[in-house]
C-alpha cells in the first residue's frame, strides 16, 4: 500500500497518476496571513526521519519542511542556492561550495563546513545509510574554511548537485545526531535548519511541526505549525478532506479528482510530475528475449484509452523515461501511435503468450484487464497473475527475476539520469528486466560526466530513442503532481517532484 | 499454555518467514541496490539459517527481549507499549457498549419472545452480524464525520489527556468494531435465557410467588449468562486482532494497525511479537472465562 512508493501503486492512487497541465484556481493572490496549522494527509506512514535513512516517499514531504538541503529547486527544476550560495563547477573533479553564514540549526549548532562534510561523510559510511549510491561518486569532502567545503570526486558527476537538492544533501546537525544517538530516527529534535521544526511524532497518529522563529530567511514561514496525518487508504483521505479533518493531500484517487475540482471549497490543480507508468519486460527470458515481441506489445497498447480509463486523463501519454517536466524531454518522441496498432503489431509478432504480475488493487486489476483486451486484438494472450506487494518485488526485483512482465511505476528524480542510469545501462541497480544496450550504455555513461547541458540533452534524448525501440519497459503515461487542498489553502506552489515545501504557504 | 505458547513460536516463526517476500527490498524502496539489500540481510541476520534465525528470536523472547523493528529500528515492546493504550480504549469501549446493549436486549427478547420486541432485536442482530464492520465503519464516517460533522474522523486522544475529546474520537470506531459482537452476545443472551426459563425451578420460583422481575434478574440471567461469558471471552482475547480492520479505516493508532503495517512490510520481529501477544491474551481470557464458571455456577469447581 503502502505506500512503497515506486511499485504500481501510483497507478492506482495516484491522483498524481496522470499528467495533463490542469490548473483550477491557484490561491496565490493576497497577503500572506501568519498564524494557522496546517494538516497534511500522507498516504502512508513514516518509518525514519533521519535522512540518511529514509528510503520512503512520504518521510521526504516532511524532511524537505524540517531539513534545509545544500541546493533546492525552482518548478522548472533549475537547481537553485539552498544552503550552499555559489558554486564552482568549473574543475569537474573538484566542486567548490561557498556556504550560507549565519544559518543555525534549531538546537542552536551554528551551519558551518564542518556540518557539510560530517553529514556527507554520515551517508557515506554510516551502516544504515541509504545514500551509498547517491554519494558514491565523491571521494573526500574538505573543509577549506568555515564557509567553503571542497567536494573530491572520483570522477566527475553532472548528476551530484540535483542529488544534493534531496535527502543526500539534507543537513542534519551533529550535536543532535550524537546526542540522541538510536532515537535520532524517531525524536530528531532540533535536527534541521528548515522552516519548521520537529515537535513529536506519535506514529499512525500525527507527526506535528512548529514555525522556525528563527529561520534564515526573514518573513517565512507564514503558518504556526504543520501536522502530518498517516491516513492509509485514498477514500479515507477524501474523506477527512471533506470532513475538514485535513486542509492539504498529498493524493486522492483519480475517479474522484473531477468531483473536488467542481467543489467550490477545495483546490485540485496539478503539474506534469518526474516519474513515469508502465511495465517491465523481462529481456533475459522468453518471449521477450526477442526484441519483435517487446515491440508487439508497445505498439499493440492503447495507450489513449488507459489514460481515460484508468488515470481519469489526467496525466499524458509517454512513451519513454523522459517526461515532460524534464529539460531533456523530447516532445518528438512518438515510436508508436497513442490509439494503439493491433494490425502493426501482429506483423511484428503473434500467437505468444506471457503472463503479468501485478498487484490486488482494484485499479491496477483494471488495467491489467484492460490491456488484455487490447493485446488480444493482436493475437497476444496476456495472463494477470496478483501477487501480494512485498511478494511481487522480491520476483521481479531479485534474481533470478522470475517474471515475463511486471507492473513497476516509478516516482521520478530531477536529473534525467535518475530516470534512466538505473533503469536501462547494462547491470543497473533497477534494471530488472535485463536490459543491455552497448550503444544506450555509451550515451547514458557520457551524460553521466559531461558538464555540457546541451551534451547531455541529446545523449539522453538518442538514448530514450533506443531504449523506447527495444522495449524493455512498456511506457504508458507520466504523472502529474497536484494540489490538492481546502480553499483556505495560500499561496502552494507545485513543483514537478511532488513535494509539499510549505515554507511561503499560508492560511486564510 | 506453555506447550501451546511454543506451538504458537513455531507457527508464527514459520509462517512468517515463509511468506514470499524480502524485508530488505520493503525497507529499501526505490534505493534498492544488490550491495544495499546483501547489507541489509547482514544486519538483519537474514542471511542466517532459518533455524538458527528461530534460536535467536526464541532465546531473546524468552529473556524478555522481542528485538527491534527492520523498518523503524525502535524495540518492538516500546512500538507495542505505545499502541496498546489506543487499542484497549477502542476492544474496551466496543465491549462495554456491546455487552450494556445486548445483555439486556437479549433478556427482553427472550421474556416477550415472539413480539415485535423480539423480532426487532433480532433483526438487528442478524444484520450485526452480517454486516462487515468495515462497511459500518465507513457508513458512520460518512453521515457522522462528513455529512453532519458531529464526529472527528479518526484520529485518537488519550483518555487521560482529555476524557471528553477521547470518547468523541472513540465513539465511531468503538460502535463499528462492537456491533458484531453485540449482536452475537445478544443471540446467545437470547437462546439461552429461553432454555433457562423453560427449566423446572423457574416455575417452582414462579409457584412460590416470586415476582417477575426476581425470577429474571435473580434466578434465571446468572445461569444464562454461562454461554455467554463463552462466548464475551472470546471477544475480550480478540481485543486485540479483532481490531485491525477498524483500526486501519479509522485510522486508529492502535496494535492492530501495527500488524497490518509490519505484515505488509514483512516487519517480522514486530509481526511475530503481536502474534504472540494475541495467542497469549487468548489463553489468559480462556483462564478467566474458566474461573468466571465457578463464579456463576457454584457447583463447577476446580478443587
Amino acid at each position: 500500500m503502502r505506500r512503497v512508493a515506486s511499485i504500481v501503486c501510483a497507478l492506482v492512487v495516484l491522483a498524481a497518476c496522470g499528467g495533463s497541465t490542469t490548473s483550477s484556481t491557484a490561491n496565490n493572490s493576497g497577503t500572506p496571513k501568519k498564524g494557522g496549522t496546517l494538516t497534511v494527509a500522507l498516504e502512508s506512514e513514516l518509518r525514519v526521519l533521519d535522512p540518511a535513512e529514509s528510503s520512503l516517499l512520504v518521510e521526504r514531504e516532511m524532511y524537505y519542511n524540517v531539513y534545509d538541503a545544500l541546493f533546492t529547486i525552482d518548478p522548472s527544476l533549475k537547481i537553485l542556492p539552498g544552503l550552499v550560495t555559489k558554486w564552482d563547477t568549473s574543475d569537474p573533479k573538484n566542486l567548490v561550495f561557498t556556504l550560507r553564514q549565519n544559518v543555525k540549526f534549531h538546537d542552536g549548532t551554528v551551519f558551518d563546513a564542518s556540518v557539510v562534510k560530517f553529514n556527507l561523510e554520515r551517508g557515506k559510511k554510516l551502516p544504515t545509510s541509504k545514500r551509498k549510491s547517491d554519494l558514491a561518486s565523491v571521494d573526500t569532502v574538505e573543509v577549506k574554511d568555515p564557509q567553503t567545503v571542497i567536494l573530491h570526486l572520483k570522477k566527475p558527476d553532472a548528476t551530484l548537485l540535483s542529488t544534493l537538492v534531496d535527502r543526500a544533501g539534507m543537513m542534519v546537525s551533529p550535536t543532535a545526531v550524537q546526542k540522541l544517538g538510536k532515537d535520532f530516527d524517531v525524536n530528531p529534535m532540533g535536527a534541521g535548519t528548515g522552516p519548521f521544526q520537529f515537535v513529536e511524532w506519535k506514529r499512525n497518529d500525527h507527526l506535528t511541526l512548529t514555525r522556525n522563529n528563527a529561520y534564515w530567511k526573514s518573513g517565512v514561514p507564514y503558518l504556526d505549525g504543520v501536522t502530518f496525518r498517516a491516513i492509509p487508504d485514498v477514500n479515507a483521505i477524501l474523506s477527512a478532506l471533506k470532513s475538514g479533518d485535513i486542509d492539504v493531500a498529498r493524493v486522492i484517487a483519480a475517479k474522484d479528482v473531477a468531483g473536488v475540482k467542481a467543489d467550490s471549497n477545495f483546490i485540485y490543480r496539478n503539474i506534469p510530475a518526474i516519474g513515469f507508468n508502465g511495465f517491465e519486460l523481462n529481456s533475459a527470458a522468453p518471449p521477450f528475449s526477442d526484441p519483435a515481441k517487446r515491440r508487439a506489445v508497445a505498439t499493440a497498447l492503447d495507450r489513449t484509452s488507459i489514460l481515460k480509463n484508468i488515470q481519469f486523463n489526467i496525466g499524458v501519454v509517454g512513451y519513454g523515461p523522459i517526461p515532460p517536466a524534464s529539460w531533456a524531454y523530447d516532445p518528438s518522441l512518438m515510436p508508436y501511435s497513442a490509439k494503439g496498432e493491433p494490425d502493426k503489431a501482429k506483423a511484428l509478432a503473434t500467437g505468444f503468450s506471457f503472463t503479468y504480475k501485478t498487484t490486488s488493487d482494484p485499479i491496477n486489476q483494471q488495467l491489467a484487464q484492460l490491456m488484455q483486451g487490447q493485446l488480444a486484438k493482436a493475437g497476444i494472450t496476456m495472463n494477470v497473475q496478483t501477487e501480494e506487494f512485498a511478494a511481487l518485488v522480491q520476483e521481479c526485483q531479485t534474481p533470478p527475476h522470475n517474471f515475463q512482465a511486471c507492473g513497476t511505476n516509478w516516482s521520478g528524480r530531477i536529473d534525467p539520469d535518475g530516470n534512466m542510469y538505473a533503469w536501462f545501462h547494462t547491470g543497473g541497480d533497477t534494471n530488472d528486466g535485463q536490459y543491455s544496450n552497448s550503444a544506450v550504455d555509451g550515451f547514458l555513461d557520457d551524460a553521466r560526466v559531461s558538464p555540457d547541458t546541451a551534451k547531455r540533452k541529446s545523449d539522453y534524448q538518442q538514448a530514450q530513442k533506443q531504449i523506447a525501440a527495444d522495449a524493455p519497459y512498456v511506457f504508458l503515461s507520466f504523472g502529474v503532481s497536484p494540489q490538492i487542498s481546502s480553499n483556505k489553502v495560500h499561496n502552494f506552489t507545485l513543483y514537478p517532484d511532488g513535494m509539499i515545501r510549505l515554507m511561503e504557504v499560508w492560511k486564510g | 499454555m506453555v506447550p501451546a505458547a511454543f506451538l504458537v513460536t513455531v507457527a508464527v516463526f514459520s509462517i512468517i518467514h515463509l511468506t514470499p517476500g524480502d524485508p530488505a527490498l520493503i525497507i529499501l524502496g526505490e534505493d534498492r541496490t544488490p550491495d544495499a539489500v546483501a547489507a541489509i540481510h547482514q544486519q538483519l541476520g537474514l542471511d542466517q539459517p532459518i533455524y538458527v534465525q528461530y534460536w535467536i528470536w526464541l532465546s531473546n523472547v524468552l529473556r524478555g527481549d522481542l528485538g527491534r523493528s527492520f523498518t523503524t529500528h525502535q524495540p518492538v515492546e516500546a512500538l507495542i507499549g505505545q499502541d496498546l493504550p489506543a487499542s484497549l480504549e477502542l476492544g474496551l469501549t466496543a465491549l462495554v457498549w456491546s455487552l450494556l446493549v445486548a445483555i439486556p436486549l437479549g433478556t427482553v427478547a427472550a421474556i416477550r419472545r415472539g413480539t415485535l420486541v423480539d423480532y426487532l432485536a433480532t433483526g438487528i442482530a442478524v444484520g450485526g452480524v452480517s454486516i462487515p464492520n468495515f462497511v459500518i465503519g465507513i457508513v458512520l464516517i460518512f453521515l457522522f464525520s462528513v455529512t453532519l460533522r458531529i464526529f472527528p474522523f479518526g484520529g485518537y486522544v488519550p483518555f487521560t489527556t482529555d476524557p471528553f475529546e477521547s470518547l468523541r474520537h472513540v465513539l465511531l470506531p468503538a460502535l463499528a468494531l462492537g456491533t458484531a459482537g453485540a449482536a452475537i452476545t445478544m443471540r446467545f443472551t437470547r437462546s439461552s435465557m429461553i432454555e433457562v426459563l423453560n427449566n423446572d425451578y423457574i416455575r417452582t420460583a414462579r409457584a412460590k410467588g416470586a415476582g417477575w422481575l426476581r425470577v429474571v434478574f435473580a434466578h434465571a440471567l446468572k445461569n444464562a449468562l454461562i454461554p455467554v461469558v463463552t462466548i464475551v471471552g472470546i471477544q475480550i482475547g480478540g481485543i486485540l486482532e479483532g481490531a485491525v480492520v477498524t483500526e486501519t479505516i479509522f485510522t486508529w493508532p492502535g496494535v492492530g494497525r501495527l500488524a497490518v503495517e509490519s505484515i505488509f512490510n514483512r516487519d517480522y520481529q514486530v509481526v511475530q511479537a503481536i502474534v504472540l501477544m494475541a495467542a497469549l491474551s487468548f489463553m489468559v481470557a480462556n483462564l478467566l472465562v474458566d474461573l468466571a464458571y465457578a463464579w456463576l455456577d457454584p457447583r463447577i469447581s476446580y478443587a
